[in-house]
């Protein structure tokens, strides 16, 4: 395993995959600084230009993107005090203060190094993890396949801060979308509702790029028409100098923090759907439980950095072991990702570790050499990053959008996906504001066809319809499907009294 | 009734809908189950959860005022709303006028309505933008990545 | 008005410029309608460079899968027929068309040329107790519907083990897998016990995670001789797939013509025919006229194959 993991590296290393992982990275951290563009929204963006690369050139980004995007967030989150992806949320805590009080270096440079050392143990699971859990995956049949994304659909529509119900609605609606067009396992014609280019169905990336993009840009574009305060509030001579020793010296001195927030993160990247903004969330949470001065969170303390910024990069480590043994994307990064993989020709799943192992392993080389860039790249530009994260968005958006459009057509040459971008576009953004969530929505859209696909295999295989509880992984995945909608009714009517405010939306 | 009520009702409506098309599915002769089993199990479902939304949203609104919609800043909505209808203008432009032509007066349109330009000076920063977005754009997928961009059936350009 | 007529005329002007440029002048699709990482991809793969270099214009795969494959045959048929767009068939296309999977027949396109031919195997799962064909064919004899094979149903792999059946007179069940790479996460995963594969599936055989059970050619595979023939063993099947290129009907004769000389040529190059070694597949050229005549044959054959086994639908 380690011989495989040393030549992925050497492989990775050079130039021709390098170049792709630097400028994932790059676009990644750029993304992630960027108030109002996700990690999501970056990778849609970056997709398009995998199509004419090779797959591991193409993952490469990709994995760059993600772990460049976890780390991005944290500059502005620190400077300016907006996250700058949902998952920097808890870094604008104590990052935020920190900066002020003078020491904006401190801040992210605690960051960064949390950041690279939370993944790098995220990624030590990552290579340890994927193997076992994949020949364990093997034993998959269509009834363990089917219960395990019924599973993934349950927890994550009880998940959602807002309503369970509107949860659960989202997931249905999603499911809906994969069942227009015709039968995944006979090409039958079913609810084309006479529209042509349905008859085909609909796949989930164009859904995906439509909703997640349009949601998030014209949530942007109807609070415009002002002047765009952001600007302001950007003090662009920040001294950001500090001593890296120090800081490091900081962050290994809390093993116990560390490896802790590092679990958490881990363990939420496993599971389907939750994300990052969940683990560093969580982990912040934890940290200051721990703490002996939990009453100083808050004020600029190093170990609320260090628990944000170490899980929410620890936890992309998780969601590749999720998509890499099982074949399940858990979020919507690692769903375009397998899009990606399916556009290239391979097949996800249990056997893709044993099938494609040199681009397994370099998927490894890749997360693993994406810390040191992103390091170096944070290093080399954040004097100017403020400048960046201000680019007006009337240049952004139209942009965005055209890559958008871009990464649709060229899924399949056809402007019939554009369509299904422009229309999804639409709905995503009357879900957002009739405060519908998104994630269910798409995670319905992702497993659609397999739940399907499965259900019948599992009937074809044996009529039998109790083998979905009577088959022990199978039965235990169901009971727990079960538990996730009956402990989000429970913590539903805790918490009625609380009045709901406005959840953020997690893209 | 509420927002969420109605939002409940509109899924029921559509999930019924749907429903009764499934109905006229025949059975493949060789799977088991036919193609409309699926979907009926899954239009069923959504149908009775947005029936719970539905009633959910009732039985919380009664004897509750409604909250006025206290939104403290006014959305620019109309602008949402343009910037929809480009862009669908240009995804139906796409296939006839083709991708550079399509893309470049895209991009002048959307910039120049986010930001708009003052004075004659100003149409240059959406004009270099567009130009620079198709060409760059066009020159790495098609030129280079090897992906191909819509042609117009018009301008065959 | 004037100014709109000059403007129309311009682009008429445009538009004939561009019928009358020597095709190809821009690049040319292929459409492979199943995932990419098939075994259709993986032939085409290698194929389409070869033909880029003979047609002189980039020539780009794209992957239509779904639906048994008919998603990417109805997008092929709707396509312009100006040679821009190409269609990489196999035998599906006959059988799909009379199990009533598709609407879309051989006879929406023009034939331009066949290039491959790949032998089918019948593949058992390493959890499956059998060590051959004889005990194979007793355990199916004992329970009979019991054996599932993981296939594309309407599809080859249906059609293969659907004559094997018939044949050697037992009856197998069917279970949905699209596509090879399905069916084989299905088989060692121990979730079917038999499926349709090819010699590409060698190396996880010498790996012990596959059994082949026979080969449905007429002599032993140089591949692999150890395995047998199922002439051999008395079950009188010969079966391959057999791949080629077809263009939307209605694609201009000179078009046809450049298009037939650029994959001939591209057939014939050395390093198409390596990469076939490796996929375990035979390069069988045909030109149009031939292969004209060799789909009709074949339509012929699949329809009586589809009547014999009581899946003709129309």
């Amino acid at each position: 395993m380690f011989d495989l993991l040393g030549t992925a590296l050497v492989n990775v290393a050079q130039v021709k995959y390098l170049l792709p992982l630097f400028f994932g990275t790059l676009a990644g951290v750029v993304g992630g600084a960027l108030p109002g563009v996700t990690i999501t929204m970056t990778i849609i963006v970056v997709l398009p230009f995998t199509f004419g690369l090779d797959p591991l050139q193409g993952l490469a980004a990709m994995t760059g993107v993600y772990v460049g995007g976890s780390a991005g967030g944290l500059i502005t989150a620190c400077l300016i005090g907006i996250p700058g992806t949902p998952s920097a949320i808890a870094t604008t805590f104590d990052g935020h203060p920190m900066a002020k009080k003078g020491e904006p270096g401190r801040a992210v440079w605690l960051g960064v190094w949390a950041s690279f050392f939370g993944g790098l143990l995220g990624g030590a699971f990552l290579i340890l993890a994927t193997g076992p859990l994949a020949k364990f995956a093997l034993q998959f049949g269509p009834w363990e396949f089917f219960s395990l994304f019924v599973f993934a659909l349950s927890m994550v529509a009880g998940l959602v801060e807002s309503s369970l119900a509107k949860g659960l609605v989202s997931g249905g609606l999603g499911l809906i979308v994969t069942i227009l067009g015709s039968d995944p396992v006979m090409g039958q014609k079913r609810l084309t509702l006479g529209i042509p280019f349905l008859e085909g169905g609909i796949d989930f990336l164009p859904v995906l790029i439509g909703v997640f993009a349009f949601a998030q840009i014209m949530s942007e574009v109807e609070r415009m028409g002002g002047a765009e305060k952001l600007a302001d509030a950007v003090d662009r001579s920040l001294g950001l100098a500090v001593s890296h020793l120090k800081v490091i010296g900081e962050i290994l001195g809390r093993p116990f923090l560390l490896l802790w927030v590092a679990f958490i993160g881990v363990v939420i990247g496993v599971l389907p759907a939750i994300g990052g903004s969940a683990a560093s969330m969580m982990a912040y949470d934890q940290a200051k439980k721990l703490s002996k001065h939990p009453q100083k969170f808050g004020s600029g303390v190093p170990e609320g950095i260090i628990a944000s910024e170490a899980s929410n990069n620890a936890n992309v480590g998780g969601s590749l072991v999720t998509i890499m043994a099982f074949g399940i994307p858990g979020d919507a990064v690692t769903a375009v990702m397998l899009g990606a993989l399916t556009i290239h020709g391979i097949q996800s799943g249990p056997l893709f570790i044993l099938q494609n192992p040199e681009l397994a392993y370099g998927i490894f080389a890749a997360y693993l050499l994406a810390h040191p860039l992103m390091v170096l790249i944070i290093g080399l530009s954040t004097s100017f990053m403020l400048r960046i994260v201000t680019v007006p968005k009337a240049v952004l958006f139209p942009v965005v959008l055209v890559l958008c459009v871009i990464g649709a057509y060229a899924l399949n040459n056809t402007m019939s996906n554009v369509y299904v971008l422009l229309a999804f576009g639409l709905i995503g953004y009357a879900m957002v504001k009739g405060g519908f969530p998104l994630a269910p929505f798409i995670l319905g859209v992702i497993l659609g066809d397999q739940i399907e696909i499965n259900l019948i295999r599992a009937i074809m295989t044996d009529a039998d319809p109790w083998l979905f509880l009577t088959r022990p992984i199978s039965g235990a995945l169901i009971a727990l499907s079960v538990a996730s909608v009956v402990f989000a009714i429970w913590q539903h009517y805790r918490h009625q009294s609380k009045v709901a405010g406005d959840s953020e939306t997690d893209f | 009734m509420g927002r969420d009520g109605i939002a409940g009702l509109a899924v029921l409506a559509a999930s019924l809908a749907l429903f009764v098309l499934t109905l006229d599915l025949k059975d493949s002769p060789l799977v088991p189950v036919g193609p409309g089993f699926y979907p009926r199990i899954v239009l069923a479902l959504t149908a009775v959860l947005s029936l719970g939304l539905a009633v959910a949203d009732v039985l919380a609104h009664r004897g509750r005022r409604p909250a006025p919609a206290a939104d403290a800043t006014k959305l620019n909505y109309p602008l949402v709303a343009i910037s929809f209808g480009v862009f669908a203008l240009y995804v139906v432009a796409l296939p006839w006028l083709g991708f550079r032509i399509a893309t470049f007066a895209y991009v002048v349109a959307s910039s120049s309505l986010l930001a708009p330009p003052r004075g004659a000076k100003g149409w240059s920063a959406p004009l270099i933008l567009a130009l620079a977005t198709t060409v760059v754009t066009w020159l790495v997928f098609e030129r280079w990545l090897s992906v191909l961009l819509p042609r117009g059936s018009w301008t065959d350009f | 008005m004037k100014k709109l007529a000059i403007a129309l005329t311009g682009f008429a002007l445009l538009a004939t410029a561009g019928a009358f440029a020597a095709y190809p002048d821009r690049p040319v699709k292929l459409i492979v309608p199943w995932p990419a990482g098939g075994d259709t991809d993986n032939i085409f793969r290698p194929y389409a460079p070869l033909l880029q270099k003979h047609i002189g214009q980039t020539v780009v795969i794209a992957n239509v899968g779904g639906a048994s494959g008919t998603k990417g045959a109805k997008e092929a048929k709707d396509a312009p027929p100006d040679g821009y767009t190409l269609y990489a068939v196999h035998d599906y296309i006959h059988s799909t068309y009379y199990t009533g999977v598709s609407d879309v027949n051989y006879t929406d396109f023009e034939p331009i040329c066949m290039i491959s031919s790949t032998a089918s195997v019948l593949t058992a799962s390493p959890k499956t107790p059998w060590k051959d064909w004889a005990g194979l064919l007793a355990d199916a004899k004992a329970r009979p519907g019991q054996i599932s094979v993981g296939a594309t149903l309407g599809s080859t792999s249906h059609f293969f083990p659907a004559l094997i059946e018939k044949a050697a007179g037992i009856k197998f069940k069917y279970v949905s897998y699209e596509g090879l790479a399905p069916r084989m996460n299905a088989i060692l995963g121990g979730h079917t016990d038999l499926t349709d594969a090819n010699m590409t599936q060698k190396g996880k055989v010498e790996a012990g995670q596959l059994k082949f059970i026979a080969i449905a050619t007429e002599k032993r595979s140089p591949e692999m001789p150890g395995v047998p023939t199922l002439k051999e063993l008395g079950v009188n099947v010969v079966y391959d797939v057999n791949r080629g290129v077809l263009a939307p009907k209605g694609t201009p004769a000179d078009v046809l013509v450049k298009l037939e000389s650029s994959c001939a040529a591209a057939a014939k190059e050395p390093a198409f025919a390596d990469s076939m070694k490796k996929q375990a597949t035979d390069v069988r050229y045909m030109g149009r006229k031939q292969y004209a005549d060799w789909l009709k044959g074949n339509d012929d054959l699949n329809k009586t194959l589809a009547k014999d086994l009581g899946l003709l639908k129309r």
